[in-house]
């Protein structure tokens, strides 16, 4: 008995002391091996010096989480000294309000609505950085020339991060079963609208539709509508940088409205309509085969048409088209989801900090890492779904190099190459969706687009969007001077915590605040 | 004897070990209560009723305080509608939830007290809601429509309410209807609670009830309903609270949502004023509760006061009768003093 027990504790020892050997070996061959490559530091911009020493920077994000880990390898293979910890946001408020309260703010961290970002003070100030950065100068020229992340401030506080325009898909077979002719790829609004109605036709085995939607048309009308010289409209809302005029949304929104009660748009999931069409309540229009026209999400095509026999199974052929202009005198700007992104206001290497960012984003070096992650089929996310068809974003930059390899993802073929070259050449205009990029446009939406529900009422033919042209005119344009106030004034928490001055003149502080006096005094 | 001396001769009372070693046994047991009490409610509660006059921006250096006065209130009043709105239909669910819960709990309390067999097995099935409910589990079988009971037409039920009720009435009627396998749901603790009452009757008073000739039905309303009084109380207070904090409640839901929020006008000053209307309403519906059924006589304690009140007025008035019939016989002597008749005799 008493030999067992000793045998048994020699045993424990052993397997302890070897554990150990292996823990501190461990750890000193890593140590090492960092060590070791962090002396000659890559660094692809200005005379900035990238630290040495070991430091962890802490990234969320809206990335598949395959490819943000990957990236993130990427990345610390270029700087072995960092280390790059990620994490998927589930909602933005939630998780950076949390963070924030609990003194552990992520260095990097995407957005999707900017109010939140801008209201408490979460991006710091990156234009140093930007203005250095020579990748910046190569990017979709709407970036800099709308600042897009500056947010109509001498300052930049955030930068896009995921691209994804809009799209109008067109069905070849089903205009062909129609017996119509394709559109021109530079089309005009009003060709869109005509083949929408044409399009729809009744069928005794199952109706066909002229458009399923995703996006609303409106807010592609809106960005279309009018030429420079009427008002070079810079965002949703008919925004041209200072103020709003809803009155081109107004004419979209109508039209959508009348297009949906004249039966050419078809039923949406969860519809009794799509029950009484498909025969299926949750179904989507889009793997029906009886709609032409799809103002669809970029993401859609990657996603679900793009997987391989889908479109084949289900008789389909979707080419993409541009978003037409209502105009011709106009360059082709395009509504996007865009995610912004930056660094956190407390971030205590920001420099790194800057680095990560440009390499998720828009940086050259991590537009290649993320093509060779796209081009192998073999890489997999978690559900087994390859990482080209997990909402893979579009590039920011123009470098060709990286063009060439993000077109190859796509059809090649005579027939359909055209299209997808016709439709990447028109989406170097991006204007992003107004909660990325205009400051007070969440509030808006929040306190009274939505809560009066104008999409609604205007949709089911109770109202008529031009009957609130003039108050949502005025209500957005006195959210929008009163957030500037409030993000970037004096008292504003950028201005008293954070510690930025003069984010706005005296001359911009007194604009915005005679507006928020007419409004208030009216 | 002086008052001084009196205190002087008072004998001195010197506390023993034993009881020292058990007061601070008691202390240490209740310790974890007080400690979190401080830390999870009286502190919190400080710092929300501060709050609720700011608005508070928390950036990653810190905390941005600005002191806005009442315009939080004002701001949830005028600017968003919905939380009033949410609160009226609040009041009006938790009046009609309220008792059906507890009616419901009672009965079943009752079954499960009885002597059936697989008994422990059954009290499992009705307290296992509890455990489903106290996570993200009841909101993923809410969304699937395991709340409701498919067989009811709910939709012809409000209808028929909305005919003869006030709209907001008749949608919390039909909100309950809809909800009605949910509200079931939510009894496991007062079933419990139930439960462990009716095993404190003293089964004497039943068998002498039933000697007595009492049937079960007079049983229930004469001897259980009285004893359990107090924790039908008790239960209507933990059900309002419960009703009032859980995940399915849709204030709850808003307040953390504008806690959460980062929009300029909302964040934790916001989230705080209406936590603190909210609460308000919960203190007035648990108290309207308390004083429905906290009466603390029942009903033959009631019965008895009424025989004494009667007995006593009775008395009054037998005094009152003998005084006047006193005071008449006096008049007649009096009257009889004073006049005298023809004849002298003094017969009229």
């Amino acid at each position: 008995m008493k030999r067992k027990t000793k045998f048994k504790k020699a045993l424990i020892s052993l397997t302890l002391a070897v554990s150990m050997m292996v823990g501190v070996v461990g750890c000193g061959s890593k140590e090492e091996e960092k060590k070791d490559v962090s002396g000659a530091q890559y660094n692809p911009f200005g005379d900035y010096q990238v630290t040495t020493e070991d430091i962890t920077l802490t990234f969320w994000h809206y990335e598949d989480e395959t490819t943000a880990t990957m990236m993130a390898e990427a990345f610390m293979e270029l700087y072995p000294n960092i280390t790059v910890e990620h994490k998927l946001i589930s909602d933005m408020s939630t998780d950076l309000s949390a963070a924030a309260a609990a003194g552990t703010m992520p260095d990097v961290f995407e957005g999707t609505d900017s109010d939140t970002a801008l209201a408490n003070g979460y991006w710091g100030d990156i234009t140093e950085y930007w203005e250095a950065d020579p990748d910046t100068k190569n990017l979709m020229p709407t970036i800099n020339e709308y600042g897009i992340g500056c947010f109509d401030t001498n300052r930049r506080f955030a930068a896009p991060m995921l691209y994804w325009p809009s799209a109008i898909f067109v069905d070849r077979n089903v205009i062909e079963t129609l017996n119509l002719d394709m559109p021109d790829t530079d089309w005009t609004w009003a060709e869109m609208i005509d083949l929408i109605k044409a399009a729809t036709k009744y069928d005794p085995d199952m109706m066909y539709y002229g458009l399923g939607w995703y996006n609303r048309l409106d807010s592609l009308y809106g960005i279309a509508a009018c030429s420079n010289a009427e008002r070079a409209i810079k965002g949703e809302f008919g925004y041209n940088g200072e103020d709003f005029d809803l009155q081109y949304w107004a004419t979209g929104e109508q039209q959508f409205s009348d297009l949906q009660l004249a039966g050419y748009v078809a039923p949406t999931s969860g519809s009794d309509a799509m029950e009484e069409w498909t025969g299926d309540y949750d179904g989507w229009f889009g793997a029906t085969g009886h709609v032409a026209l799809f103002s669809e999400a970029f993401w859609t095509y990657q996603n679900i048409w793009a997987q391989d026999g889908y479109q084949e199974d289900l008789g389909l052929d979707i080419v993409p088209y541009v978003t037409p202009n209502v105009v011709d005198e106009k360059e082709h700007n395009v509504i996007s989801n865009m995610y912004m992104g930056g660094i956190s206001s407390s971030c205590e290497h920001p420099l790194e900090a800057y680095l990560l960012l440009r390499f998720f984003g828009w940086g050259v070096d991590g537009w290649n890492t993320r093509m060779g992650i796209y081009e192998d089929k073999t890489n997999v996310n978690a559900s087994g779904i390859a990482l080209q068809h997990s909402s893979m974003p579009v590039p920011l930059t123009l470098d060709e190099g990286v063009w060439t390899r993000y077109k190859a993802l796509f059809p090649q073929d005579e027939e359909h190459k055209p299209y997808w070259d016709d439709y990447f050449a028109s989406v170097t205009r991006p204007v992003p969706y107004g909660w990325y990029s205009i400051a007070g446009y969440w509030n808006f939406c929040d306190q009274y687009f939505n809560s009066i529900d104008i999409h609604g009422l205007v949709d089911t033919g109770k109202a008529k969007a031009a009957d609130y042209v003039d108050e949502a005119t005025r209500q957005a344009n006195y959210y929008h001077a009163s957030a500037m106030l409030a993000y970037f004034g004096p008292d504003s928490p950028y201005a008293t915590v954070i510690g930025y001055k003069d984010i706005l003149s005296a001359d911009e502080i007194a604009k915005y605040q005679a507006v928020v006096d007419a409004f208030t005094t009216q | 004897m002086s008052k001084r001396t009196e205190k002087q001769s008072k004998p001195k009372i010197k506390v023993g070990k034993l009881e020292k070693r058990e007061s601070r046994a008691g202390y240490f047991f209740i310790a974890p209560w007080l400690i979190g009490t401080l830390l999870f409610l009286l502190i919190p509660l400080g710092q929300s009723f501060y709050y609720m006059w700011f608005n508070i921006r928390i950036t990653p250096k810190g905390y941005a305080f600005n002191f806005i006065g009442a315009q939080n209130f004002s701001q949830i009043w005028v600017e968003n509608p919905e939380f009033p709105q949410q609160l009226v239909t609040y009041i009006w669910q938790t009046l009609l939830e309220v008792p059906i819960i507890v009616v419901f709990a009672l009965i079943i309390a009752m079954m499960l007290n009885g002597k059936i067999k697989c008994r422990a097995l059954f009290r499992l099935i009705f307290f296992l809601p509890v455990i489903i409910v106290s996570g993200p589990v009841m909101n993923m079988l809410v969304s699937e429509g395991a709340a409701t009971i498919p067989a009811m037409n709910v939709q012809s039920i409000v209808a028929a309410f909305d005919r003869v009720l006030p709209t907001q009435i008749a949608t919390s009627v039909g909100e309950m209807f809809s909800n009605m396998i949910m509200i079931l749901w939510y009894s496991g603790v007062q079933i419990l609670i139930f439960i462990s009452a009716l095993q404190k009757i003293d089964s004497a008073l039943y068998e002498a009830a039933k000697i007595d000739g009492g049937s079960g039905w007079e049983c229930f309303w004469k001897i259980t309903l009285p004893t359990m009084k107090p924790m039908i109380l008790l239960n209507a207070v933990y059900t309002v609270i419960f009703l009032s904090g859980n995940e399915q409640n849709v204030l709850i839901t808003m307040i953390e949502s504008a806690m959460f929020s980062g929009t300029a006008e909302k964040g934790y000053g916001y989230a705080s004023a209406m936590a603190w209307m909210y609460a308000i309403i919960i203190s007035v519906m648990a108290a309207l509760f308390f004083v429905m059924l906290g009466s603390k006589k029942d009903v033959y304690d009631r019965k008895a006061k009424k025989f004494k009140k009667e007995q006593k007025k009775e008395e009054r008035m037998k005094k009152r009768v003998r005084r006047r019939g006193e005071r008449h016989a006096r008049k007649v002597a009096n009257h009889a003093n004073k006049f005298t008749t023809y004849d002298g005799s003094g017969d009229y």
